[in-house]
């Protein structure tokens, strides 16, 4: 599950012309981190839906990696 | 002295405003600048020397300039210098300005349009008062659409800080809340989506204003809990018309000085061509707005928004008109047919999605076609998930497409 969200954030960098991360933490921040703006946030939630089924940022504001997998492993 | 802006913790006052204004001798008709304080210096010294000015977005991509025939982009023109005492003279004479203030929307045939307002259809809802005097503001909008532009002058005119919270994260929006003191905020369902879930209470916010796009119960509820304190208003307005209502839940009531102004046929809403800035076609008696509308109580003219009747797309509040970026997907060789649509979702609102159709499918990439349209397009124009297909028989409402 983590290499894919490390899939689908890296498809989001790459395209912004961000270089590739080798890994997350989970303390990583999505927007000073990882540098997502909040239009990156929703294509997050898109693909994240796509390919688990769930809505991360549905009950409000998902901050870090870390809460991410949380939301994922519920 | 009044902080007149405060940007990324930088404090320019009334007075260096004041100075600045007068010590110019030059503008920017055409201004491409994500400096705040220059963008809005530039702006006050255009309306003040009586001069047309044309508001561009910072983003906006080189194709999308030659598309709009804006050829003069950050070159300099010449005025007379300007002879001011004080601010409040300043702000007489942007009150009488003759301006022609120039902004551009997504025209429904896909192709922008420019619109020509001036101080006068842009101040028609502003309030101006003693008892805004110790207002705060909190921009959230982009500055160079007509809500920011709106929030920009109520602020001006009253002389009040304007506090720059466009394009920061929720961390930075809550920081500047508290350390600023801000008491009115206006923006988009989608910001305020980005501020929750609810933490602490903001008890120093005594207004908040929702436009651009739909909101919900669900939302009023979180923020009266984060702004205890605030009042919620709903405002509907275009950057055709500028502000035309505010309400404070789903429903809003036509104001009687424009009752015979706005007007609903067919279930559509039309205000008359006295209350738009004009545009480059000529207007019928009224402007169709392309919202539909059913009543609640057409006595009192009260009614609520039901759907748009064209196909402009709502993205956190910027519409986008989907042929528009179907037009620049086409411009990639590889591609033979393309629909673009939105996906419902929890913090847009609503994300832009196309499907693709190629004539090879082995020749270019979602990631490839992705950067062409960062290249041709600003970032809300942006497809975020671009599907290639092997047949394409939806239209953008999820209807099967007629053959």
């Amino acid at each position: 599950m983590e290499d894919k969200v490390l899939g689908i954030i890296n498809f989001i960098r790459i395209s912004k012309d961000l270089e590739p991360l080798t890994s997350l933490c989970y303390s990583d921040n999505l927007r000073s981190h990882i540098g997502f703006t909040s239009f990156d946030l929703a294509e997050l939630t898109v693909r994240i839906e796509d390919e688990f089924d769930v809505d991360v940022f549905e009950n409000g504001l998902v901050e870090t990696v870390g809460e991410v997998f949380e939301k994922l492993s519920k | 002295m009044r902080a007149f802006l405060i940007n990324n913790n930088e404090v320019f006052d009334f007075k260096k405003l004041l100075t600045d204004v007068v010590n110019t001798n030059v503008f920017y008709p055409q201004y491409r600048c994500n400096d705040l304080y220059r963008y809005f210096l530039n702006f006050i010294v255009a309306l003040i020397s009586n001069n047309p000015i044309t508001l561009i977005d910072y983003d906006l991509t080189d194709s999308e300039m030659i598309r709009l025939n804006l050829k003069d982009i950050n070159v300099l023109h010449p005025i007379e210098k300007i002879t001011l005492n004080s601010i409040d003279q300043m702000l007489q004479k942007i009150e009488i300005s003759s301006s022609n203030i120039i902004l551009y929307t997504s025209g429904t045939t896909g192709q922008p349009k420019s619109i020509i307002h001036s101080v006068k259809t842009l101040t028609r809802a502003l309030k101006k008062a003693n008892n805004h005097s110790n207002d705060i503001w909190g921009l959230a909008y982009n500055p160079t659409h007509i809500a920011g532009i709106q929030v920009f002058l109520q602020a001006l005119f009253n002389q009040n800080t304007i506090v720059n919270l466009f394009d920061k994260s929720r961390e930075e929006i809550f920081d500047a809340i508290q350390k600023h003191s801000i008491t009115h905020l206006s923006a988009t369902p989608t910001f305020y989506r980005l501020l929750l879930p609810y933490v602490k209470p903001y008890e120093n916010i005594r207004n908040v204003s929702l436009g651009g796009e739909k909101s919900n119960q669900k939302l009023y509820d979180q923020l009266y809990r984060i702004f205890p304190k605030a009042k919620l208003n709903n405002i509907y307005a275009s950057t055709e018309a500028g502000t035309l209502f505010v309400s404070h839940g789903e429903s809003f009531q036509i104001p009687s000085q424009f009752e015979r102004f706005i007007v609903e046929k067919e279930g559509e809403l039309f205000i008359h061509q006295s209350l738009v800035g004009s545009l480059e076609t000529k207007l019928e008696e009224f402007y169709a707005t392309g919202d539909m509308i059913e009543w609640i109580d057409k006595e009192q003219f009260i009614f609520r928004f039901t759907s748009r009747k064209n196909e402009m797309l709502n993205v956190g509040g910027y519409k986008i008109n989907p042929s528009e970026v179907e037009n620049v997907l086409l411009q990639i060789s590889e591609i033979k047919q393309v629909l673009v649509y939105c996906r419902p979702n929890s913090i847009l609102g609503n994300i832009l999605c196309a499907d693709v159709l190629l004539f090879n499918p082995t020749k270019i990439s979602e990631l490839e076609i992705r950067r062409f349209c960062i290249e041709h397009l600003q970032e809300f124009k942006v497809p975020r998930k671009i599907k290639l297909v092997n047949e394409i028989s939806l239209t953008r409402t999820g209807k099967l497409r007629r053959q």
